[in-house]
């Protein structure tokens, strides 16, 4: 006979989300990155009280005044002003909350229409997935940008607009993921369980699946936060995205783009933002992949 | 092997036809089309006279079914802004982005499979880090800021590459680069787990224990192996380049497919518009549906599943 192990009680206890808090709270990455992302969200948050001028008020008096760093720049406007003689450090920080906004508003919408897909093709199978991988191709064949570039170019941009239409778009990994997640899922006997004492499928898909594929939906979403902000950014940088006298880090890089030889940095600055913010999120998402991977299976 | 062909063949026709629907009802459907094409500031009439001219006062399936008859017949329909046949439009704008693609996807293999490679066979040292960190860095580097970067760079400080145009092969340096960077990570990674993989099997010992010469044990009995998966995930790559290529061409102002789709857009050239967009969506499908039939002639394992 084997010899028999105890495990002490108190570890089975512990729940995996309380493990994967405990370990993220130890994960380098996911402090660095997390930290960077709040910075972002609180000047994006407090943007009205942090300066004192209006984004979109132009002066033409002070048109391309030097940031702080040149030799006639001053801290009144500490990066300048644009070609409209708009603060520069101003539009930086109301850019932030179009990007984070835009984000987070289209995960949403992408995030419930690709796990609602997935979750169907992975828990019932068959036919069901049969049509929804369909869909998935379908939907990897058109091109991204160009598509969102026709359908706000033809409706006319508008914020509310770009949201549904990159929603609309970026639902496809997280249908793949999920699709994958659930399908694991399926097949356990805690599923089977559940069916067998006569769980309804709502109950069993809300109570018993999704809680189960939470690690994976939160690591897709960051994954696809940042491909959202990319992508209004591309857009908006294509001159059919955000419109003014709304701000965003791409629309700036576009108007800035004629200052390359003589003003660089009028690129680099909001560039280096939106680098930024996408580098922390990607840090975060990497930082959740590897807590909410079961331990040994990293 | 017949039946897998017919099946992703099926899979493919049905693909394309029903994107060529979405691109249809995208242009048709987002807003009324004879009013873009009418421009700002027409008048009602203006535009029932264009809506009347084109034909766009008919029934939407009607719409459908003349385009595609036109299409299976080779006839794109006509660019009212250009005044030419779409067909000769895109003849003109396709070896510009082909080219551009080809010469992305040739960077982006000559990078990442040799650095896949010693990633591999050194792994979690210097090389595999600084790889890995180049994936990280380039997945937070928005491609028109890249591309932006390499211009002020080569093109303003440097002065050594031409920024904009598409005359000589100088000019496709820059945004091969830029468009091809973005396929690295994704080859890198494959190159690198392949490897280290096949660096274990038994065959690799054995043709150590021959003697043979590392370089010779790395390229003949290792790589040849690895490389399986890497060639059909570059033809999907390839696929993607095609479909992003719309920002690369409008910064250089590379004269391709992309270009023309956005000045297309800027000017509600519906006809072109959608010949771009099913174009597109067609190579993508053909390019996958390439890299699946690759993949199954050189791995059994998975016609058969």
């Amino acid at each position: 006979m084997p010899p028999v192990t105890h495990a002490p009680p108190l570890q089975i206890a512990v729940s995996p989300t309380r493990v994967a808090v405990g370990r993220a709270l130890r994960h380098g990455s996911f402090w660095v990155g997390g930290l960077i992302i709040l910075v972002i969200l609180l000047a994006a948050i407090f943007a009205p009280w942090l300066t004192p001028y209006d984004p979109s008020i132009q002066d033409l008096g002070q048109r391309f005044v030097a940031p702080v760093w040149a030799e006639d720049g001053s801290w009144a406007h500490p990066l300048g002003t644009d070609g409209l003689g708009r603060d520069y450090l101003t539009r930086l920080l109301f850019g932030a909350r179009i990007s984070l906004m835009i984000g987070f508003l289209t995960i949403l919408i992408s995030g419930t229409i690709g796990t609602a897909m997935g979750v169907a093709a992975g828990y019932w199978g068959g036919w069901v997935d049969l049509v929804v991988n369909f869909i998935i191709t379908i939907r990897l064949t058109l091109p991204v940008v160009l598509v969102a570039l026709v359908v706000v170019a033809l409706i006319g941009s508008s914020l509310s607009l770009l949201v549904m239409v990159i929603g609309l778009l970026l639902w496809d990994r997280f249908a793949i993921v999920m699709r994958s997640a659930t399908q694991q899922l399926a097949s356990r006997e805690y599923i089977t369980s559940a069916r067998t004492i006569g769980s309804s499928t709502t109950r069993i898909l809300i109570r018993e699946i999704m809680p189960n594929i939470m690690g994976p939906l939160i690591v897709v979403a960051s994954i696809e936060l940042a491909h959202a902000i990319l992508l209004e950014a591309a857009l908006s940088f294509l001159g059919l995205g955000v419109q003014p006298p709304n701000v965003s880090w791409g629309l700036m890089v576009a108007e800035a783009k004629s200052q390359l030889l003589f003003r660089p940095w009028m690129i680099a600055v909001p560039g280096a933002a939106l680098v930024l913010l996408i580098f922390a999120i990607n840090l975060v998402g990497d930082a959740l992949r590897d807590v909410t991977t079961p331990e040994g299976k990293a | 092997m017949l039946f897998f062909i017919l099946k992703r063949l099926l899979v493919t026709f049905l693909v394309v036809a029903v994107t060529s629907v979405i691109a249809f009802l995208l242009v048709h459907m987002s807003g009324d089309p004879a009013a873009a094409m009418a421009g700002e500031g027409a008048s009602a009439s203006d535009i029932a006279a264009v809506r009347e001219l084109f034909g766009f006062d008919r029934p939407l399936i009607l719409q459908y079914l003349d385009w595609i008859g036109r299409l299976l017949q080779g006839d794109f329909g006509r660019s009212y802004y250009l005044r030419m046949d779409v067909v000769d439009v895109l003849a003109e704008h396709v070896p510009v982005t082909a080219t551009l693609g080809v010469l992305a996807l040739t960077f982006a293999l000559a990078l990442s499979i040799p650095l896949g490679v010693l990633a591999a066979l050194r792994p979690n040292t210097v090389i595999d880090r600084i790889s890995l960190w180049l994936a990280v860095a380039g997945q937070a580097l928005p491609s028109f800021l890249f591309a932006l970067g390499l211009m002020y760079l080569f093109g303003v400080y440097l002065r050594w590459l031409p920024i904009s145009g598409d005359s000589t092969w100088a000019h496709f340096i820059m945004p091969s680069v830029a468009l091809g960077y973005y396929a690295t990570p994704a080859i890198m990674r494959l190159t690198r787990s392949g490897m280290l993989d096949v660096m274990q099997a038994d065959h690799v010992r054995t043709a150590r224990a021959y003697g043979l010469t590392p370089w010779r044990v790395v390229v003949r009995h290792g790589l040849r192996h690895a490389i399986v998966p890497v060639v059909s995930l570059a033809a999907v790559q390839l696929g993607f380049m095609l479909g992003g290529s719309i920002v690369i061409e409008t910064i250089f102002s590379l004269k391709g497919i992309g270009h023309l789709a956005w000045e297309s857009i800027q000017r509600a050239d519906i006809e072109v518009i959608q010949a771009i967009l099913l174009l597109i969506a067609v190579a993508y499908a053909i390019l996958t549906l390439v890299a699946d039939l690759l993949n199954a002639a050189l791995d059994p394992r998975i016609r058969i599943s």
